[in-house]
């Protein structure tokens, strides 16, 4: 069952206007905020154990103990840059409620002692920064943002940055980058963004739902935030389904509900006639799961780190019988071979070489030993770069190959997809 | 002679004070440079905004090269990307771009001989609920089927802008 | 003062030392490409992967900083797996051209893949193809083909030059090494990226295709193009020399040069040389042996000096020679000879004190402190306004030249003629053909040997002595100033000398025993 927290108010008409988030609220935190000690937020969103939504699931709070104390500006990054496959949480809410991040921000901002934020919103995303664009005007308006925030003494300036096209923006330190006016290229680390991120200065980057996750963490404070989901995964989390389901939507649900539930309940189940092969439970760079494993999953960090994927960002794409896993492992190996930024050596070129590996199977030109071929490339691209793009290249490309082998086996030895009536299938034979 | 307008040109300066440096001014201004350019950027463009700007030539050149936003020649009035990664292709993105393709006769990347129309296909737009998916110029049109996205598109070459 | 263990050797390294650096200074072997000493760390070719005990992946050697205890390997198998498999990725896409490329025997990708022994590349499908043979002005060419995207040249005109012409466009696979719309890399310190380019990307077009690197051998020296002396190598063989790269002095050059300092080489080389005594004498030129003609020179000298005394000998100096060139030549006048008509002779006064802010400076010639420093210990201090009096005067029977090594930067050689057509004896030692001799009444040139022909010490811009040793040999005649002045002297002295070992032992009673003359 949905548990709408954070989306609770979403399908109210003028919820978007600072009038409409004030009536249902609104900004109360922000003025229960002003008045706790800085620490003592940090504090609360540590003990909430809120982990960061946009992907690494990192806690918050922890991250924004990292911070150092040398007297530096610090800045405070929203990633909007959503970009993941499968990923379409955050667009919902900033169109929807953007006053609810507007306002999770500056009490970040508040906490961590920073005088500027960025909400960098990826470049396609035209309307919902028109929205965004619209929310931080009324709020400027309303003195919520500037000189003296609410009278708490508290300066705060906000602005909106566009990004251009790059997935890889969506990694912390090429957002950086890309906020400098640069390619989307991600820093080497250490340092880390909190000790030295953009432009130099101590840097914190927070995914759009976790800053708006902090409005319920100091609405209901941290014991209350923890009744749902589970131990090391508190909270409800927004939810992306796509793919093969009858009703692909953002659903909210405590972390630890059940993917099948997800599918099933949420998602209206799979279109009639259709069965369940597979799911990607956290974004395209998440290890497959098949069928078996993902009636068994349980949406939280935890569990689905046992099964050796990840929760990601939430991400949950559907896969039926009626797709060829070789068709679908080229598309993605396709995007990550596009969305590379060339600069780590293993990840410029092995997503190029996946794509060719993978193609070359399906233009029916493939051996035996290009099978393994992925795996072991795929493999030697993990942990050996500055970012995780080459991990989340390599992670598809293995676990497609590892839970599939069967269809790509079929592919070189018959030449054509294992599966009959593919979308694929229709376009090439 | 490539030259912004003097709002433009009044937007770049603005730009250039904004951030916190100067070359963060490179993003937005690429992106205005284009929109007054007609939907692509040349090489001229690049130079006009360097001197401009004041900002080496080889910078804004890497910006440039490294989005898929800013584009690199000539698009239609509309500009179709039409979403190919793993939801959409799931859903009939890759036939929705080849159908639309050969109902306007033009091949992937160029421009419909009347100007109207340029077709791309992209990685993931953030729609994956609407799959299939196209987003012509700024706007997403979600849920698409073959005769629903023509029919949008030949609304839209009609004055109708925003196609319905 | 952390202590850690390098393939089981156990060091001491400073804090905040990388692994990267600790390989350096213990001279170990590292393979790496992206790193260099003189640029920021980019951490971008993964190839210096180490394995440190107790961490679950290899880690790059450039960006990890040495903690205490740390165990560090480039040696285990899990090491030499993250290395061979980053070389695998390096090589796919790379045309592995070497039988036709410039770079072949000094490049970084060759010399890996011939330790892993990695002939073939792992990919079977097509190469991604780029382009070839980019002409970036007057002197480097690029082949985007060749090169791993490092970025060191990158970040050369990021953060040394500070030219910004070079950039990596597109992303991916697809990205590219190069200029704005292929615009010339035109500034002074271009070849730089040649230097530093680890493959056959960039290359230089004064040295490409002009001999195997293998056939070469090289000898440190310094650069005499201009008053900062930067520390070089020598590139040579028995067809002389055929290029200069900077060698690495933290009080000098850093790790860079300049590219006119690198044009320097050029009059070095025997087509360029005087290698024969040329007496002009009313429009006659008759050659002769160096020594032969330094022996006439002492004889006329004697004459000149019995008949009018030592001041109708007049000596010019460019500040082109070593301290003990000086010293010989100074003690002949000062002593032996008895005259103060020495007079300096300055090139392009006016852009003297110019600066780059980087290495070039205005002063064109490599020992003007030395000069300098020897003509107040002397007290020699007549200004070239009196040379021209005396001349008018009719007052200097003979005028003995200590002429430019590097004429280029003399460009007003041919005025100076001028001034002495009215001496009646002129002698020019110099290492090159000077052109316009012939209009003198009479002129006797002497080639002397070249900087990198002789040992000698040079003071730089800022005072720092810099003594070399010879590189090559390259006009077997030509003679020191040392071996110039003893024979001038009347002393017998081994024309084949190489160590002006006499010089040496003048300059040093000169300035460092004797009080003032």
């Amino acid at each position: 069952m949905e548990v709408k927290h954070l989306t609770e108010h979403y399908d109210k008409d003028g919820y978007a206007t600072i009038k409409g988030y004030q009536k249902l609220g609104g900004y109360e935190n922000l003025k229960k905020a002003l008045k706790m000690k800085p620490l003592d937020i940090i504090n609360e969103v540590k003990a909430s154990g809120l982990r960061g939504r946009g992907g690494a699931g990192f806690p918050t709070g922890v991250k924004w103990g990292f911070l150092p104390n040398n007297g530096e500006p610090r800045y405070l990054l929203c990633n909007a840059d959503e970009g993941e496959p499968g990923t379409y949480k955050d667009r919902l809410m900033m169109e929807r409620a953007p006053h609810q991040l507007i306002e999770g921000m500056i009490i970040s901002a508040f906490a961590i002692g920073s005088p500027k934020s960025y909400i960098y919103i990826r470049g396609e995303y035209f309307y919902p920064k028109s929205i965004v664009e619209k929310a931080l005007r009324e709020a400027y308006d309303n003195g919520l943002l500037g000189k003296n925030i609410l009278g708490s003494g508290f300066n705060h300036d906000m602005d909106i940055y566009s990004g251009a096209g790059a997935y890889i923006c969506g990694e912390e330190t090429g957002m950086i980058s890309s906020l400098e006016g640069k390619k989307g290229q991600p820093k080497l680390k250490p340092p880390f963004p909190a000790i030295q991120g953009y432009l130099g200065k101590p840097t914190i980057v927070n995914n759009v739902e976790t800053l708006a996750a902090v409005t319920l963490v100091i609405r209901d404070g941290a014991a209350a935030f923890r009744k749902q989901g589970t131990e090391k995964s508190p909270g409800t989390k927004l939810f992306s389904l796509s793919g093969n389901v009858v009703k692909p939507g953002n659903y909210e649900v405590p972390l630890g509900y059940k993917l099948i539930d997800l599918i099933n309940i949420e998602g209206g189940g799979l279109k009639p006639g259709r069965k369940l092969k597979a799911v990607i439970p956290g974004g395209s760079s998440a290890k497959i799961l098949n069928k078996e494993e993902s009636e068994k999953a349980t949406l939280d960090y935890e569990c689905l780190a046992q099964m050796d994927t990840m929760l990601g960002s939430g991400a949950v794409i559907v896969i039926d019988d009626t797709n060829c896993m070789v068709d679908l492992l080229g598309v993605l190996m396709h995007f990550y071979h596009h969305e590379s930024c060339g600069q780590c050596t293993p990840c410029r070129e092995g997503t190029g070489w996946l794509e060719k590996l993978v193609n070359g199977i399906k233009s029916g030109q493939g051996k035996l030993q290009d099978i393994d071929l992925i795996e072991t490339v795929a493999r030697n691209m993990c942990g050996r770069t500055i970012c995780a793009l080459s991990d989340a290249a390599a992670f598809p490309a293995m676990s497609f190959v590892l839970k599939f082998r069967d269809e790509f086996e079929f592919f070189v030895r018959e030449g054509r997809s294992k599966i009959k009536g593919t979308s694929y299938a229709k376009m090439h034979h | 002679m490539f030259k912004l307008s003097n709002k433009g040109t009044e937007f770049v300066k603005n730009e250039l004070s904004r951030y916190e440096s100067r070359r963060s001014a490179i993003l937005p201004c690429l992106t205005l440079a284009q929109e007054e350019n007609g939907g692509y950027i040349n090489a001229e463009i690049i130079s006009y905004l360097a001197h401009l700007m004041d900002i080496p030539e080889s910078q804004i050149q890497e910006v440039f090269m490294f989005y898929t936003m800013y584009n690199k020649k000539p698009v239609g009035k509309f500009h179709v990307q039409v979403c190919c990664n793993i939801s959409c292709a799931m859903n009939g993105g890759r036939e929705l771009v080849q159908h639309l393709t050969k109902e306007f006769r033009v091949n992937d990347g160029e421009v419909t001989s009347d100007g109207n129309f340029s077709f791309s296909r992209v990685e993931c737009l953030g729609a994956c609920g609407g799959a299939p998916m196209m987003q012509v110029n700024e706007e997403y049109h979600e849920n698409l089927t073959p005769e629903k996205a023509v029919h949008v598109l030949k609304n839209m070459a009609k004055g109708n802008s925003h196609g319905s | 003062m952390p202590k850690c263990t390098i393939n089981g050797k156990e060091i001491e390294v400073k804090d905040g030392t990388t692994i990267m650096e600790a390989f350096y200074q213990k001279e170990v072997p590292i393979a790496h490409y992206c790193y260099h000493p003189g640029l920021s760390i980019a951490g971008v070719c993964r190839l210096c992967m180490v394995e440190i005990e107790g961490m679950p992946r290899t880690q790059i050697a450039c960006n990890t900083k040495i903690t205490e205890g740390m165990k560090i390997s480039n040696v285990s198998d899990k090491a030499k797996d993250s290395v061979k498999w980053a070389l695998d990725f390096h090589l796919i896409n790379h045309p592995l051209d070497c039988p036709i490329c410039d770079q072949a025997g000094e490049c970084g990708l060759q010399e890996q893949y011939m330790h892993f022994g990695k002939y073939e590349p792992e990919m079977g499908q097509g190469k991604v193809k780029k382009r070839k043979v980019v002409d970036l002005g007057e002197r480097v060419v690029l082949d985007t083909e060749r090169c791993i995207l490092c970025s060191r040249c990158v970040r050369f005109t990021d953060e040394v030059s500070k030219t910004n012409e070079l950039g990596i466009f597109n992303r991916g696979d697809r990205s590219e090494v190069g200029t704005f719309q292929d615009k010339p890399l035109n500034n002074n310190y271009s070849v730089n990226t040649v230097d530093i380019c680890p493959v056959g990307a960039l290359t230089a077009k004064d040295f490409r295709f002009k001999q195997r690197v293998w056939l070469l051998k090289n000898r440190e020296s310094i650069c005499t193009g201009c008053s900062t002396g930067c520390n070089v190598n020598v590139y040579f063989n028995k067809g002389g020399v055929y290029r200069l790269k900077p060698k690495y002095n933290s009080d000098v050059n850093g790790h860079w040069m300049c590219d006119k300092g690198r044009d320097t080489y050029k009059h070095l080389n025997v087509e360029a040389r005087l290698t024969k005594g040329k007496k002009t004498e009313e429009g006659k030129t008759t050659e002769c042996d160096a020594g032969e003609l330094a022996k006439q020179t002492a004889q006329l000298i004697e004459k000149i000096k019995k008949e009018g005394g030592g001041d109708s000998i007049g000596l010019i100096v460019t500040a082109q020679y070593s301290n003990e060139e000086y010293a010989a030549m100074f003690e002949l006048f000062k002593i032996k000879l008895g005259s103060n008509n020495v007079f300096y002779w300055i090139n392009n006064q006016k852009t003297f004190e110019a600066f780059d802010g980087l290495l070039y400076r205005g002063d064109k010639n490599p020992n003007t402190k030395g000069l300098l420093r020897a003509l107040s210990k002397c007290k020699f201090d007549q200004t070239w306004d009196k040379l021209e009096e005396k001349i008018k005067a009719k007052q200097l029977k003979i005028v003995v030249v200590l002429g430019p090594e590097n004429q280029e930067v003399y460009p007003d050689i041919s005025e100076k003629l001028k001034l002495l057509n009215s001496v009646d004896n002129v002698v020019w030692l110099t290492t090159n053909q000077v052109l316009g001799t012939e209009l003198l009444k009479s002129c006797w040139q002497i080639p002397v040997k070249s900087t990198i022909e002789k040992s000698g010490t040079y003071i730089n811009f800022k005072g720092l002595e810099q003594k070399i040793k010879p590189v090559t040999n390259i006009v077997s005649g030509a003679l020191t100033l040392t071996e110039a002045a003893a024979l001038f002297a009347g002393d017998e002295i081994p024309f084949d000398s190489k160590t002006p070992v006499k010089g040496e032992r003048v300059w040093n009673e000169f300035f460092h025993h004797r009080g003032d003359l």
